[in-house]
């Protein structure tokens, strides 16, 4: 069996990596629940906020700073691409936004490679300190990280529930039509959101930065995880991405330390099971298309 | 005999411009032309006739790739028995997981089917390292011994062998489209409510839809494996995922043609741009979202009806 200190800190690296997949799949989850699109670009903002992220850090040596510009440019970003691209396209199949939103993937990992290069970049780890927690180790960054991830979840549970634009997203979730009917600005719901999506897929990428190795396929790689969270947990719903994501990291870590493949077949296992028992995630909504 | 006739038709005049460019452009990319048409078809079938947007090609593609592979590596020598595995292992895999897949609504094919592909390109990557030799790939262009009357071991002749398989894959398809069958999917595309009402099974439908597809994807991956003479993982990676839905809709989706056209003009652009610049997949990215925005009919999709008037323009 397991000792008790592996246990322990592969808990803690199992919380703090579905933290950062919490972060990123909530913009995909997000997207489908109210614009419909699966929007794969999302990969893209997160590797532009861990690149923005590795700049920032290298000039001003202060990876918080960076991560704060990753966020903010990954949110520029992805107001852009929706102003020029998305807004064209709500309109057709889902298949079509999925192909586009890839197409915008695949591109602007080819311009990340052009400016930053193919080598692997390192991004220092902004605290060193160890923090004990029942005999074992922890690298406190790894706790922050999980907070940061919840004090995100809270923020999301508060905007979508207290605020109006929040209560409208809801309800757009819901049927968008009866909220264009109510005279609200469906596609100013849909900018916001998809801004709202952008910046977390870049601060989650920002925070896992200094955790690997900053590369141009980082999105392409993480991206079966997001998948997996995103359809054990069912499209459109935060709840479930977030009990999703929980999972996916204990199975990653908890995996990999029995057995070494384990952290990559397990979580796609465990969708094939869910998938079989419920066709649209745990909490999916049975919507097919509006 | 004039129907006859007629059926062949489009199919032979698409062969035939098929012989012209392989008279006048060099043999490679005749070969890539035709492997690549067929492994766009199987998508462009689920794309088109029955609505499912498949990402995860490429995992059949290695499918029936490393399942020739295997044979041929470890056990045989025929080429032509590790094509028939290939495509007994595109079966195989199809009937595995297709039960599983295709209960499922259209934007979580596509997720769970992309997954497929990079759970698959893990395996051989990493888990299967010990049988696949991970990232080196298999090697057995000398383990293959030349076969009588059509020896698929050489170029020259494995050309004349894909241009067969390509004539008959091409007739399936269109046989398919004539077929009660071929109209069942396109009604479980349009309206799956209707089709149930009117007594035929959604599921069993899409599932020989699935198992058809992806048996013809695995075909053209066991024929690549034998073309090229080795297989490595790299051609079930997440970047070669977008590849047959591109060319799909470059082509047209849900026409005959359309994997034919996109194949030609796709492998022929990758060809002269990676020529000029090195950073192809800046250049296929931006494609894709220009065709997207461009409009969703493709090349042989906004061909097709100016073709046909011009040549019904002349009978009349």
């Amino acid at each position: 069996m397991i000792d008790t200190q592996l246990l322990i800190s592969g808990v803690i690296f199992g919380l703090s990596i579905g933290s950062i997949f919490f972060l990123m799949a909530i913009g995909l989850s997000l997207c489908f629940g109210l614009m419909r699109i699966i929007s794969l670009d999302q990969l893209l903002y997160y590797s532009v906020g861990a690149y923005i992220t590795y700049t920032i850090s290298v000039y001003s040596g202060n990876m918080w700073l960076g991560a704060l510009g990753g966020l903010i440019v990954a949110g520029i970003l992805s107001f852009a691409v929706e102003r020029f691209i998305f807004l064209r396209i709500y309109e057709r199949d889902i298949a079509f936004t999925m192909i586009t939103s890839f197409g915008i993937l695949i591109g602007g990992v080819g311009v990340i490679k052009a400016i930053w290069g193919l080598v692997p970049r390192p991004v220092p780890m902004p605290i060193m300190t160890q923090m004990s927690i029942m005999g074992t180790e922890i690298p406190v960054y790894r706790l922050i990280v999980v907070v940061i991830a919840a004090l995100v979840y809270a923020g999301i549970w508060l905007f979508l529930n207290r605020t109006i634009t929040g209560k409208a997203i809801r309800a757009g979730i819901e049927n968008v039509e009866h909220v264009e009917g109510l005279g609200i600005n469906v596609y100013r719901l849909f900018t916001i959101t998809f801004i709202i999506a952008g910046t977390l897929s870049g601060l989650s990428g920002g925070l896992h930065a200094p955790l690997i190795m900053v590369d141009p396929q980082m999105g392409l790689e993480v991206m079966p995880f997001i998948f997996m969270v995103v359809i054990i947990g069912g499209l459109g719903s935060i709840k479930g991405t977030l009990i999703s994501a929980l999972i996916v990291g204990q199975v990653v870590s908890i995996g990999s330390l029995i057995y070494a493949p384990l952290a990559q077949m397990a979580p796609f296992a465990i969708m094939l099971l869910i998938l079989l028992v419920k066709p649209t995630g745990l909490y999916g909504s049975k919507l097919l298309k509006r | 005999m004039l129907n006859i006739f007629r059926w062949w038709w489009g199919i032979g005049l698409a062969f035939i411009l098929l012989v012209i460019i392989r008279v006048f452009l060099p043999l490679p990319f005749s070969n890539e032309i035709i492997i690549f048409s067929i492994y766009v078809m199987g998508c462009s079938f689920l794309l088109g006739r029955v609505g499912f947007i498949s990402f995860g090609q490429p995992a059949y593609l290695a499918t029936g790739a490393y399942a020739t592979a295997f044979y041929l590596f470890y056990f045989g020598t025929n080429p032509y028995i590790g094509i028939l595995i290939g495509i007994a292992a595109g079966i195989v895999m199809s009937l595995l997981v297709g039960p599983l897949f295709v209960r499922l609504r259209s934007d979580y094919f596509a997720l769970v089917n992309l997954a497929l592909a990079v759970i698959i390109f893990y395996m051989m990557q990493k888990v299967l390292a010990p049988i696949t030799q991970g990232d080196n790939g298999l090697w057995f262009l000398t383990n293959m011994k030349s076969t009588p009357i059509l020896d698929i071991t050489k170029p020259k002749e494995f050309y004349i062998f894909a241009f067969l398989v390509g004539l008959a894959v091409w007739a399936l398809y269109k046989y398919l489209d004539d077929t009660l069958y071929g109209a069942c999917c396109l009604a479980s595309k349009i309206n799956e409510d209707k089709v149930d009402f009117l007594g035929y099974s959604n599921f069993k439908i899409r599932l020989l839809a699935f198992v058809i597809a992806n048996t013809t994807t695995a075909l053209a991956g066991s024929m690549y494996a034998i073309y090229l003479g080795f297989v490595s993982p790299e051609m079930t990676s997440a970047h070669r995922a977008a590849d047959p839905v591109v060319v799909t809709i470059l082509g047209g989706v849900g026409t005959l043609y359309g994997p034919l056209v996109g194949s030609v003009a796709y492998t022929g652009m990758k060809d002269l741009i990676s020529n000029l610049i090195g950073n192809w997949e800046l250049f296929i990215g931006f494609l894709l979202v220009f065709i997207m925005l461009a409009g969703e009919k493709g090349i042989w999709g906004s061909l097709e009806p100016r073709l046909k008037k011009v040549f019904s323009g002349k009978r009349a």
